[in-house]
């Protein structure tokens, strides 16, 4: 046989058999919080912090592996509350037949926003990005006959699947599970396809692509539709989560608060981001516990990590594990 | 169509074009200058504002001499600011700085929330100019067209000294090449920290002179942040007639748009922007690469 089979056949160091073992260890006891006595509300943060983990995930999609930054992330996520939301509360609250309609308007909305935003890049996307937010925030606030503007959308429905209603708890935190993993699994793909490659050639210079025949806005724009897809599903659970949504989820803040998780975490790393959503939302609840001063401690954590640590918890974790 | 209308429209789109202007030349000129983009400019023009309330509160100073005041309060923060963030991150992509000034605007907001709490501050509008004008039959407030033609004249004294005084000389020449100017002995930290300091003292100037106007809160700097981007944007990043231009198709659109479709204001400015980046993603009076 070719000598490729005899790399194959040999023998893991124990390092790499712990690597391939890592992320199956990590999802199984994510799936197996909620069934080991884990205390109700630390349950329900870390059932925030994975549909947190799959919209950072989303955004690493952009900022990790395309380099484009995006300020505006809360854009398809909030999108997705309000589109799912108003669909299960007036249509039904059956939870894929709500996934595809809120999927529908997201993409359908990215494929616009996206067309105009890869127009440019760098900083220029960052604050067209930003724009983009800020409109579909001022059509939430002020589109009052569906989105009932301030006040919010209530009343949402627990979700339906196959038929059954999924409670709040245990269900809806293997729900979120399960999908967070899926939306992990298929990004890990798409980030190792040829169409992930190509985007990381776009990362690394957009005239070098386009000078080897890449069409450089294409998949720029593929991207971002895809990211604001992955998005979606995020803010989908989220709808059903907190059983209703307002237009502080478009808040340019949120865009702030997801790239922090994404950059905290690591960018351009998968596990980084979702490391980074627990982080965040565990570290939002000790600090608006014990201080009023959240903002201010919020920005100075991003400070120093941009500053100190620009390669998030994944670089530092990196280096420590390479230094054992 | 109610030509009455449009024409306050358009005034107010003016007033608000001046304050724009002041903004986006900070922006536009820190930009050229040192790829540096400030996301905290908002935040500093905020911060202007809160200065002007509260050297007013407390030092008991009229309107007059807290406006000239409240810049050099927000000055030297600004500096300090620079020297912390952007410095250390100078060597990096661009985009390094627009993160690290993401940071520090919520640090700056989250700061001003918690020295003066999260309500709004009213200003009185400042003698002389209480009263209101009529022009072609309308009444319009006097100090609207004061603060814009206030804006107008320093806006026009920053372009005067980056055209004609030695120092707008070598901020010029840092502008076009930096290495250049820099092997010929122009020192280009020392110039863009001090280039920083006056964008940020002219944002807080605009936020102090615009109090009386548009109320001031801690969110107050985010709308006008994201108008000066836009106008940056639009007119071609880094170059200044660009911003100038920019700045006022931004407030123009917004303004006669938001007089009659108000909750969409946004929407539709965002539409303009959007046809002219499909038109000229440089920007429309920028040239070659986009940044």
């Amino acid at each position: 046989m070719a000598p490729a089979a005899v790399a194959e056949r040999r023998t893991l160091s124990s390092r790499e058999i712990w690597g391939q073992l890592a992320l199956p260890l990590v999802a199984a006891a994510l799936l197996a919080v909620p069934f080991i006595g884990t205390p109700a509300f630390t349950a329900t943060l870390l059932n925030e912090a994975l549909i947190y983990a799959i919209w950072a995930l989303s955004l690493d999609l952009l900022v990790g592996f395309t380099g484009l930054v995006s300020f505006g992330h809360a854009a398809g996520f909030g999108l997705a509350t309000y589109a799912a939301g108003y669909f299960a509360r007036e249509v039904s609250a059956d939870f894929l037949l709500t996934l595809a309609v809120s999927e529908g308007v997201v993409v359908a909305v990215a494929l616009v926003a996206g067309f105009i935003a890869t127009r440019v890049s760098g900083v220029a996307f960052a604050i067209i990005s930003l724009a983009v937010c800020q409109v579909l925030f001022q059509i939430a606030v002020g589109w009052r006959s569906v989105t009932q503007g301030m006040d919010g959308l209530v009343g949402v429905p627990l979700p339906r699947l196959f038929g059954r209603a999924i409670a709040m708890g245990p269900a809806f935190y293997t729900l979120s599970a399960v999908l967070l993993v899926t939306s992990y699994l298929a990004l890990r793909w798409l980030v190792g396809s040829p169409f992930g490659r190509t985007l990381a050639a776009i990362r690394s210079s957009e005239l070098r692509a386009a000078a080897v025949g890449i069409d450089v806005r294409l998949h720029k724009w593929a991207a971002v539709v895809i990211s604001w897809a992955v998005a979606g599903v995020g803010g989908t659970l989220f709808v059903f989560m907190k059983a209703g949504t307002t237009p502080m989820v478009l808040h340019w803040s949120e865009s702030g608060n997801v790239l922090a998780m994404t950059i905290f975490g690591g960018l351009g790393t998968l596990l980084g981001p979702v490391a980074g959503a627990v982080a965040f939302v565990f570290l939002r609840d000790e600090l608006t516990t014990h201080t009023q001063a959240w903002q201010f401690g919020f920005g100075l954590v991003f400070v120093l990590v941009v500053i100190l640590f620009p390669n998030g918890l994944a670089g530092v974790a990196g280096r420590l594990w390479s230094r054992s | 169509m109610d030509v009455n209308f449009l024409f306050v429209s358009a005034l107010n789109g003016v007033v608000y074009g001046a304050f724009l202007l002041l903004t986006s030349l900070g922006l536009s000129l820190v930009f050229g200058l040192g790829r540096v983009v400030n996301f905290a400019h908002g935040a500093l023009y905020a911060l202007g504002g809160y200065a002007l309330a509260d050297v007013m509160r407390r030092a008991g100073l009229d309107y007059w001499p807290a406006l000239v005041a409240a810049p050099l309060v927000v000055v030297p923060l600004a500096i300090v600011m620079e020297r912390l963030t952007i410095f250390p991150v100078r060597n990096r992509p661009e985009i390094y700085t627009l993160l690290v000034t993401f940071g520090v605007s919520f640090m700056i907001i989250g700061g001003i929330e918690y020295a003066w709490g999260t309500g709004t501050v009213l200003i009185a509008t400042p003698r002389p100019f209480t009263g209101t004008v009529s022009l072609a039959g309308n009444q319009f407030p006097l100090y609207r067209l004061f603060a814009a033609t206030l804006s107008l004249v320093v806006s026009a004294g920053v372009f005067a000294f980056v055209q004609l005084t030695p120092v707008g000389l070598r901020i010029r020449a840092i502008t076009d090449d930096r290495d250049m100017a820099e092997s010929l002995g122009i020192d280009t930290k020392w110039i863009l920290t001090l280039v920083f300091g006056g964008a940020a003292g002219l944002a807080a100037f605009a936020g102090a002179l615009g109090a009386p106007i548009f109320a001031v809160q801690p969110e107050m700097g985010t709308g006008i942040l994201l108008d000066s981007f836009l106008a940056v944007i639009l007119g071609g990043l880094g170059n200044l007639p660009g911003s100038a231009l920019g700045a006022f198709i931004v407030a123009m659109t917004k303004s006669i748009g938001g007089g009659y479709i108000a909750d969409w204001s946004v929407a539709f400015l965002f539409l303009v922007v959007g046809v002219v980046l499909v038109l000229r993603p440089t920007g429309v009076l920028g040239r070659g690469r986009v940044a």
